[in-house]
């Protein structure tokens, strides 16, 4: 992933806008990031050259050159970096305004899901040219994706969890978000935030408080740890969480 | 014993080791069987690319016929996962014609695989519905749910565990009783 470009995001966030014309304020290279978007999403990857791009930007083949000199390679990878920042950014808005645990789970996986659902680039890409995506979502390069993700969402959770169990958490739902889009399942539609609600208190939160309990035991033994350590001394788990969790069924008595 | 058919994909696996997916073609597939182009050709008659659509489709069911066989015998749905979980993994790891051809040709191999993950929820989920028909679920928790979420998580972590070390026995319980199994079972699960 390459540096956040916080400055790009759009307000709307939604498609990428072809009435972007030359002369108004927005960069050139915005411009063809977002033309390219637009290529990308009507004709793929392998059809879209140069030439329709700078089309779509209102601009000359030597300007997309002049502000990419990496040529077609250069505006993708330029897309791809552009993309993943204003994903992250839209999560982290959405996310910051949370106001408890489950809802900061909530909103943030149903802000992925419906951003990923409906990104109009890769869902083209996904139906007619598998082959350019599947290779950076699968095994290791999965890993990869998971751990970029906790790394920029486990901060959200950090109010109501500890550092190593937010890190966890956020790899975890992250893990859920792919799971589910993946392979879309009959019952469950995750852009919807009433039925994500109802997955994160049946399986999210539970699991979240037995990763707690687990993580204090083993600080408590003194032992290696049953839970992998992301290299921090533990504190109290659910120190100062607000009282969210217990509207959530459970029959799990809290003695170990 | 082995029909044609399956001597022909038995074949094209030995090639599709030595040269890719890509390279092997059916003269390849039909050389390596002792059989005829036209035998191949009957038998597929879609030609390379159903041959090799047909090969990764034996392949990945038989990783999972593996599997099957190694948790059939397990007492109990913590036993099942923990066992599933370290062997899928382990025999992921040591596959090394899937090593090599995702090394070299994913873009090639990962469509293919997507679409045998596919189906391959449905199988899972169908095999632990009988392992959790023999727990209390939480209160809540509908046991189809249930096995399509622990069907999903499990093809998620075999293939991309993050930050989870499946080698090591110890969190892979930690990881069956709290990610997997903390939210589906009512009780919780007796800790050895």
């Amino acid at each position: 992933m390459g540096a956040v470009r916080l400055e790009l995001v759009r307000p709307s966030g939604a498609g990428a806008s072809s009435e972007h014309e030359a002369g108004e304020r927005v960069p050139v290279r915005v411009r063809v990031i977002d033309s390219a978007l637009d290529c990308i999403a009507r004709q793929g990857v392998a059809k879209t050259t140069l030439d329709d791009v700078a089309r779509q930007a209102g601009c000359s083949r030597a300007t997309v050159y002049r502000v990419f000199p990496g040529g077609k390679e250069g505006v993708l990878s330029a897309v791809v970096d552009t993309e993943v920042s204003r994903f992250f950014s839209a999560l982290a808005v959405r996310m910051g305004q949370a106001g408890d645990l489950e809802d900061v789970l909530v909103e943030g996986m149903t802000e992925a899901a419906t951003r990923i659902t409906r990104h109009g680039a890769l869902s083209y890409l996904l139906c007619h040219e598998p082959e350019v995506v599947l290779p950076q979502l699968a095994f290791a390069r999965m890993d990869d994706v998971l751990a970029t993700a906790s790394a920029f969402t486990s901060p959200f959770l950090g109010r109501w969890l500890d550092h190593d169990e937010a890190v966890r958490v956020a790899e975890w739902a992250a893990r859920i978000v792919v799971s589910y889009l993946a392979c879309p399942a009959e019952d469950v539609d995750l852009t919807n935030i009433s039925e994500v609600r109802a997955l994160v208190r049946t399986f999210v939160l539970p699991g979240i408080r037995s990763l707690s309990e687990r993580g204090r035991d083993d600080a408590d033994d003194g032992d290696e740890g049953a839970v992998p350590s992301t290299g921090r001394d533990r504190r109290t788990p659910y120190g100062g969480t607000p009282d969210t969790t217990s509207t959530t069924s459970t029959t799990k008595g809290e003695a170990s | 014993m082995d029909g044609p058919r399956q001597r022909v994909l038995e074949a094209t696996y030995v090639c599709v080791a030595r040269w890719g997916l890509s390279k092997t073609t059916v003269e390849d597939a039909a050389r390596e069987a002792g059989l005829s182009r036209a035998t191949v050709y009957r038998y597929f008659p879609g030609g390379r690319d159903e041959l090799i659509d047909a090969v990764v489709s034996w392949q990945y069911l038989r990783f999972f016929g593996r599997l099957y066989e190694e948790v059939r015998g397990a007492g109990s749905l913590e036993e099942v996962l923990e066992r599933g979980l370290a062997f899928a993994r382990q025999a992921l790891l040591e596959h090394e014609v899937l090593q090599k051809v995702l090394q070299t040709e994913p873009d090639v191999l990962l469509p293919k695989l997507t679409v045998e993950s596919n189906r391959t929820v449905g199988l899972i989920s169908g095999f632990l519905v009988p392992y959790l028909h023999e727990h209390a679920l939480a209160p809540g928790v509908d046991i189809h749910s249930a096995a399509d979420f622990l069907a999903r998580m499990i093809l998620s972590y075999i293939s991309s565990p993050g930050h989870w070390d499946l080698g090591d026995p110890v969190q892979v319980a930690a990881l069956v009783r709290t990610e997997l199994l903390a939210g589906v079972l009512a009780a919780r699960p007796a800790v050895g």
